[in-house]
């Protein structure tokens, strides 16, 4: 296909009209996408919010100009160049094969558009992946189908997820049973909760309110009511004040204290006398039954539950139980129901093969250990 | 020249076998390459009215935000066995075994593909996978979507084992189907026929083809190490047992992506073809549209992970993932500019084949765009997992590849049957196929920014109206694909007789009887250009006996 033999082109002025009005229907769609009440349709929360709207209007504008240039070419090309009820049969086109210049032009444009792209791609990019290290750190926790909240020095999972304004958030996610994903619509934020994996991401909240949590990764039958519109536990954040957090924090942490209590002692206190134990004999049944999961060590001396050295009055012990220096009954409450929480789980007496005499030594034999 | 001469006097090349007797031999297991490839699209076809019909009930679930057809369990089967029969079972046998087998190897000059058995096994194993798929509707279909991450797959029902078992038979298939094309690529081309003269279809496949084999060899291992863990309990995916659920989505991906290239570089190809035929012009840039799809092969393999980017993966990982997908917009580009040019000062023949192919260019562009949105890191953080991604993939893989199909399937249906295709239907189903189509993809661009997950069998309330307005257009859309296989099958018998080149094409299917003989030539002919140049008489010798009517001389079987 030697270049040399094709016919040299002339665009006449019809195809520079065309041009002309496609060029001002991108120039409208291009305005349009500047100025789209994005927010108003869809709140921007966080500060990243508005630097991905920003990308997005950026994206969308070179986006649909370009497709308006295709689009309408192939269109005009098309009625123009029509085969008419007169042509002849033997008609040909133009013969044109290649064109060294035109084909440079083909690869200037999209790489120009690439790189542009790509360059406020980097931009955004860069200012969502590293961020200041002063911050809050939540935990979100996925579960088919709802979601779970950890605070720091709050015990035990939370419910509902609530954040301070223009205070940074550290966002740590993962889950308790298969892939879910963590989607703020308003935030235009998103990451999968993988169990195993810890994924983290940072924002600040720049405006007040209440935000849909979406899951967007299958994660069983109820996908789809993991959000808040149809769901029987729906999923938001909240974005406070800094004062209503700081009340909401606090009454959180104390009202999770008694959650944790209930979890350990939901049944009523036991009628054992816990005055008459064989320290002795309950030594030997620690050895037996309870050493492969606690140590005879300090409180953080950690095998599978805590090391239980001065457990009745160690002031580490403390948010075992109710925030005040741990009893017998507590200890007692704890052998007979099992324990659930924030530092993992206790099978019950009947699970663990304890008598109520059993209880009654052990507890005579913890408070030994000084 | 001597070696042009040595053909024309009858050289070994001019060997021809007899023709199989008998329906068996004929026409179930058969040889014959364009056998074959109808076989395939037939299965294939029957796969898609079924794969349709589960899209059918996604729609009729969705029109309702509380669900209301079926159960959530239900529809998660739906949903995963409709993306997994129209990925597998419809787009990539209709692109590679059904038109890459059946037009290819005429294209080239060969009698039929290298190894003619092996592709009688691919073939074969195809049926069966299929069946084996939707057998698993009996145990508990797979839940988990065509991608069927773990854990939630090792959650799955018993037929989830079934899916990873079928598609990797169906995988073994396409790369038996990826080495016989390549090699046929590389050793049948008739006399003259350089790179640089293959018609654009042979290009695309010759692309494919070294993706069928390597990216499915990744895919088998995913599926085998998943049939494993969920049948014997190594756990390769488990994170409790110190297993990856990760793991699974980079070998899922490495596969999963270059197939997306599987399912659009045979519709370049097609396109390729049908645009310059239509528009009597040669194709614009031949030489920049083979190299791009060299270079979107090769990119298409270093680009897996920006399906992870909210997947937990290190910032320091997203950026080459990111910016390579961006880079390969540039071949795209470089294509799509080509195909517009080509069009410009022709003289342009709207027939069905051509309103599909330049419906193909509209809607793919705008699949193409999106893509490149989604390589932006920030903005796939709010769009992935949505609609958006439902929106987006449907325009490449419907407005794309399925487009080119039936830009294809009006196209080369003379070549199959001898006849041509209804014009008139054709027209009407095309346009109904086009406003349905966007009718029903592209509301759900909006629907994913605004906060619709994809994968949910019931959704937002305020999210119903529009979800209706994409459930009538898919109905129109579907009546479309319905005129089309009336169409089909009705032209078989009544068609108008299509002689051997109706479109006056210059490639060398065309230059022999319609429907394809056994033989495909009487004698292999020898090429001297490219076939675009439609001013020019065709770049062709030895052809001259094709058309007579007569028998080939069929030497004795030896």
């Amino acid at each position: 296909m030697p270049e040399n033999r094709d016919p040299v082109v002339h665009l006449d002025r019809q195809f520079w009209i065309v041009t002309a009005v496609l060029g001002v229907l991108a120039l409208i769609s291009i305005l349009w996408w500047v100025w789209a009440p994005i927010a108003s349709i869809m709140p921007e929360a966080v500060d990243k919010a508005q630097q991905i709207d920003a990308l997005f209007r950026f994206l969308a504008a070179s986006g649909t100009a370009l497709f308006i240039f295709i689009c309408g070419y192939v269109v005009y090309f098309s009625i123009a160049f029509r085969r008419h009820a007169g042509t002849p049969e033997n008609a040909v086109g133009i013969q044109i094969h290649d064109n060294n210049k035109l084909e440079m032009w083909w690869t200037i444009v999209p790489t120009v558009f690439v790189v542009i792209m790509a360059i406020f791609s980097l931009r955004i990019w860069a200012g969502i992946e590293f961020s200041p290290t002063n911050t809050l750190v939540v935990e979100a926790i996925g579960h088919q189908w709802y979601y779970t909240f950890r605070y720091p020095n709050v015990n035990g999972e939370v419910k509902e997820m609530h954040l301070p304004l223009n205070q940074a958030v550290t966002l740590h996610v993962t889950s308790s049973d298969v892939i879910h994903s963590f989607w703020i619509p308003a935030m235009r934020l998103k990451a999968d909760m993988v169990p195993g994996l810890i994924n983290t991401f940072e924002f600040t909240p720049t405006r007040p309110g209440r935000y849909e949590i979406i899951c967007t990764e299958f994660c069983g039958t109820f996908h789809g009511e993991m959000h808040s519109g149809t769901s029987q536990n729906p999923a938001y954040v909240y974005i406070d004040q800094p004062a209503s957090y700081a009340s909401w924090y606090a009454r959180t942490v104390r009202e999770q204290i008694h959650a944790s209590n209930a979890i350990a002692a939901p049944v009523s206190p036991t009628q054992l006398n816990l005055s008459k134990g064989d320290a002795k004999a309950g030594a030997t049944l620690f050895a037996a039954k309870c050493s492969a999961c606690h140590a005879i060590g300090p409180f953080d001396q950690k095998i599978v539950g805590p090391g239980l050295k001065g457990v009745l009055d160690d002031p580490a012990h403390p948010t075992l139980v109710d925030g005040d220096k741990a009893t017998p009954e507590d200890v007692a409450k704890i052998l007979e129901n099992g324990y659930k929480g924030s530092m993992g789980q206790m099978p019950n007496q009947a699970a663990n093969g304890l008598s109520n005499k059993d209880i009654v030594n052990l507890v005579a034999y913890l408070k030994t250990l000084k | 020249m001597t070696a042009v001469a040595a053909h024309a006097g009858g050289g070994l090349a001019d060997h021809i076998h007899p023709e199989p007797q008998g329906f068996i031999r004929k026409y179930v297991f058969s040889i014959d390459h364009k056998i074959i490839g109808i076989q395939y699209m037939i299965t294939a076809f029957l796969f898609m009215i079924l794969g349709g019909m589960l899209a059918e009930l996604i729609r009729i679930q969705l029109m309702k935000a509380s669900g209301g057809l079926m159960t959530p369990e239900t529809y998660n089967e739906v949903y995963s066995v409709h993306g997994s029969t129209m990925v597998w079972l419809v787009i990539i046998p209709l692109l590679t075994g059904g038109f890459g087998n059946l037009i290819f190897p005429v294209q080239i000059g060969a009698r039929d593909v290298a190894f003619p058995w092996l592709n009688m096994l691919s073939f074969w194993l195809f049926p069966p996978a299929g069946l084996m798929l939707y057998s698993s509707f009996l145990m508990g279909a797979p839940t988990a979507g065509w991608t069927e991450y773990p854990p939630m797959s090792l959650q799955g029902a018993p037929g989830t084992s079934m899916w990873a078992a079928a598609i990797f038979l169906i995988g073994v298939s396409s790369t038996m189907t990826g080495i016989n094309f390549l090699v046929t690529i590389l050793k049948m081309r008739a006399p003259g026929m350089t790179y640089t003269r293959m018609p654009l279809f042979v290009w695309g496949q010759f692309v494919t083809a070294p993706l069928l084999m390597i990216a499915t060899t990744a895919l088998g291992a995913a599926l085998a190490a998943l049939f494993i863990q969920r049948e014997f309990g190594v756990a390769f995916f488990d994170p409790t047992k110190g297993g990856s659920p990760l793991l699974w989505q980079h070998m899922f991906w490495f596969y999963s992506h270059p197939a997306v290239y599987i399912m659009i570089l045979p519709a370049f190809g097609m396109i390729s073809e049908i645009l310059p035929t239509f528009s009597r012009k040669p194709i614009f840039g031949y030489k920049m549209i083979a190299f791009s799809s060299c270079a979107i092969a090769i990119l298409g393999f270093m680009v897996w992970a920006h399906h992870m980017f909210t997947s937990g993966m290190a910032p320091a990982l997203q950026l080459p993932f990111m910016v390579l997908t961006m880079v390969i917009a540039i071949p795209t580009g470089v294509k799509i500019f080509s195909w517009v040019t080509t069009l410009w000062g022709g003289v342009i023949q709207m027939t069905t084949s051509m309103l599909f192919a330049i419906g193909f260019l509209a809607t793919f562009t705008l699949g193409g765009i999106t893509g490149v949105f989604l390589a932006a890191v920030p903005f796939d953080l709010h769009a992935h997992g949505t609609y958006f991604i439902v929106a987006h993939l449907h325009y490449v893989l419907v407005g794309g590849s399925l487009m080119g199909i039936l830009a294809g399937l009006f196209y080369w249906y003379p070549k199959m049957s001898g006849r041509l295709m209804n014009e008139t239907l054709g027209r009407w189903s095309f346009w109904l196929f086009f406003i349905g189509f966007n009718g029903t993809f592209l509301p759900m661009h909006w629907l994913g920014m605004w906060g619709q997950p994809r994968r949910v069998a019931m959704y937002d309330p305020q999210f119903q109206t529009w979800n209706q307005i994409c459930s009538y257009f898919s109905f129109v859309m579907t009546a479309a694909l319905i005129l089309v296989l009336v169409n089909a099958l009705w032209s078989m018998r009544t068609g108008k007789r299509s002689g051997p080149n109706p479109w006056r094409a210059r490639t060398l299917e065309w230059q022999i009887p319609s429907p394809m003989p056994y033989y495909n030539f009487k004698h292999v002919p020898s090429v001297f250009a490219a076939p675009y140049d439609f001013a020019e008489p065709l770049p062709y010798r030895g052809l001259e006996a094709e058309l007579d009517g007569a028998p080939p001389t069929v030497p004795a079987a030896h």
